[in-house]
């Protein structure tokens, strides 16, 4: 896959075949190289480079999308945008119970999630991202209702409700304030007949050094990323819609919109459909 | 300073629901049980339980509450009836002069919590609310916090899902079948010690457990609830859906000093986890965050044709009951506080109050503030 000059060492570790001098000679002088498209830029680049792929009729995967998703709705070939998390073996094993029926009804989503200062994203709406996709995916709509709540003494903390239908709702707390190192994640789902559990705290070994024994967290390496790319093979060789659409971006970030509106008014947001 | 010698006689006001309070006043070498007692309109189930437990430790059961405690130079009241009944038998023991043990939930209604408060305050005596902050796992965690490892604490989250049945699943009801009785079903429930929420009045799982994480939370942060916003929702159990109380809760909570926290309560089913359920507690300051699981320590036992709704970890180390009346005995002792007190109990009550208000109108819900 041909990769920008600027990207000429990421590109060698890759294998690359080819260079280019820029993304627009790339997508006239060069379409004939490559079969599809990997973005991996900034929101604002993201953009465009995935209109101009999918444009070429290539078969694009990009991360980081800006809020207004409209330039990118008349897609001309298939458009998976980066939900990486949704790929963790842990999650994609939640997922599976709840999918098989094995969990019953969707009830309750709980997630706690810390990051250290250098790992949390500068945006808000990106830092809740994530997880307002793990739950309208999980409960398979957007939020009927939310409801936020920050700590003053603590801005990098962010806590909210999400309330979806038939009663089920999603409660998340994020804080962007662990010293630096590992962060931790949990995620419980309570369903009508059965629940699951993926939780860092089960998932920590032990290591012996002298005085207390420190938390080793057992780890799933980038297989995210694997799952992710596999996915965007198949549906491309499969000739179907990606796992991820560009509907499950707009309604989380439809969502993680709601939960910044509520943080800001001190209200309850209701009735905002988008899917 | 009291004698710390002095062994403390007591009475056990109703005892129709665990029976783990008064046999943990039993067990404690500062305590002695004298006397079961209750009111004579009482129905049958009611005398009839009472009579059980007093026949269990050889000491008479009186239909008559004001005589037991005029008859037997009493120190205190153990008090364990229905939750409804909780409040007016400690008022009525408190206004005889007498220390009050309270199962919980305190009441279910705020403005009779009020009414304990007062009358805890007017006879000056010690009342405790039974809880579980003695847990071993609560003890590490108090330790923590209060050791500074953490810094200031900024936020605090339990989750606390009890994996019990409750009787018939949810949808289990067949056209033409009448509701389930809640109290009815309570009664039947005393076999297996599901019967949280005995009593006429049905509660949902923020009134009958709420107490416990949310006395967690009072404990780590030493701070009062202002304001909450809850969901509630009924999704597992028949009985809960029949009575339109909640079996599964989500609640944030605003504290003093800008702590914030939340709550996840519910009765999941015993098919839900493997031991009697998750239950956590996640609390972030100003320099880390600590996770802790209540039911640590715990030892794993598996055995061939093991039955299904055996735990297969089991908790070993608790000595919360008896920690509890160590507590209370050196609240009598030294005058000082015990863990949880009226006031403590009834700012949780209120909270939950404001949960389950909130849960009902969609929008946050100022905590009720003691007059």
């Amino acid at each position: 896959m041909p990769l920008n000059d600027n990207d000429s060492l990421a590109g060698q570790s890759l294998g690359q075949a080819t260079t280019t001098k820029s993304t627009e000679a790339l997508f006239t002088e060069q379409a004939n190289d490559f079969d599809a498209v990997v973005i991996d830029a900034n929101p604002s680049q993201a953009a465009s480079l995935a209109k101009a792929a999918t444009a070429l009729g290539k078969p694009t995967l990009v991360g980081q999308l800006p809020g207004d998703l409209d330039v990118l709705s008349q897609a001309d070939a298939l458009l998976m945008p980066a939900h990486t998390w949704r790929f963790l073996p842990s999650i994609q094993a939640v997922k599976r119970s709840i999918d098989a029926g094995k969990l019953g009804e969707p009830c309750l989503l709980r997630i706690h999630r810390w990051l250290p200062p250098e790992s949390t994203p500068e945006s808000i709406a990106e830092h809740i991202l994530p997880d307002t996709d793990l739950a309208c995916w999980m409960f398979g709509g957007a939020p009927e209702k939310v409801w936020t709540l920050q700590s003053a003494a603590n801005p990098d903390y962010i806590q909210f409700h999400l309330g979806f239908a038939n009663d089920g709702m999603a409660m998340i707390d994020i804080a962007g304030s662990l010293p630096a190192a590992d962060g931790y994640f949990s995620l419980s789902m309570i369903g009508g007949t059965g629940a699951a559990y993926a939780d860092d705290h089960h998932n920590m070994n032990l290591l012996y050094s002298g005085g207390q024994p420190n938390a080793l967290r057992t780890n799933q390496g980038r297989a995210d990323l694997t799952g992710q790319l596999q996915e965007f093979v198949e549906a491309i060789s499969e000739q179907r819609e990606a796992a991820v659409t560009l509907a499950d971006t707009s309604r989380a970030a439809a969502a993680s919109a709601q939960v910044i509106e509520s943080a800001q008014t001190k209200q309850v947001i209701e009735g905002k459909e988008c899917n | 300073m009291a004698n710390p010698e002095k062994t403390f006689r007591a009475c056990v006001l109703s005892v129709v629901k665990h029976d783990y309070l008064p046999r943990a006043v039993a067990a404690h070498p500062r305590f002695e049980l004298l006397v079961v007692a209750d009111d004579a309109d009482q129905p049958d189930w009611v005398h009839e339980r009472n009579q059980r437990f007093a026949d269990e430790f050889g000491i008479p059961y009186v239909r008559d509450v004001a005589k037991a405690i005029a008859e037997h130079d009493l120190d205190l009241a153990a008090v364990s009836s229905e939750a409804e009944r909780h409040c007016d038998l400690a008022v009525r023991a408190a206004d005889a002069g007498l220390h009050v043990i309270a199962d919980k939930p305190m009441s279910t209604r705020l403005s009779e919590c009020d009414q304990l408060v007062e009358a805890v305050q007017r006879n000056n005596i010690k009342f405790l609310l039974w809880n579980r902050n003695y847990l071993p796992a609560l003890i590490q965690a108090k330790e923590v916090v209060q050791s500074g490892a953490i810094g200031e604490l900024h936020a605090i989250h339990v989750d606390f899902y009890f994996s019990k049945d409750a009787g018939p699943p949810k949808g289990a009801r067949q056209p033409g079948d009448p509701p389930i009785n809640w109290l009815e079903r309570q009664i039947e429930a005393h076999a297996d010690g599901s019967d949280g929420g005995v009593g006429i009045e049905a509660m949902g799982e923020l009134q009958i457990e709420g107490i416990y994480p949310l006395g967690y939370i009072r404990m780590l942060t030493g701070a009062d609830v202002r304001r909450v916003f809850a969901r509630t929702a009924t999704h597992f159990h028949q009985a809960n859906v029949d009575n339109n109380v909640d079996d599964l809760a989500t609640v944030s909570l605003e504290l003093d000093n800008g702590i914030v926290g939340s709550l996840c309560i519910g009765r999941i089913g015993a098919a839900s986890h493997p031991d009697i359920g998750e239950i956590k507690i996640h609390a972030i300051g100003s320099r880390g965050g600590i996770v802790i699981t209540e039911a640590r320590p715990e030892v794993s036992i598996h055995y061939r044709d093991q039955p299904p709704l055996e735990f297969k970890n089991k908790r070993i180390a608790n000595e919360n009951d008896f920690l509890l009346m160590d507590d209370f005995a050196r609240a009598l002792d030294t005058g000082c506080e015990p863990i949880l007190n009226a006031r403590g109990g009834r700012d949780i009550a209120a909270t939950v109050f404001a949960a389950v208000e909130s849960g009902e109108t969609g929008q946050p819900v100022e905590v009720t503030p003691l007059k």
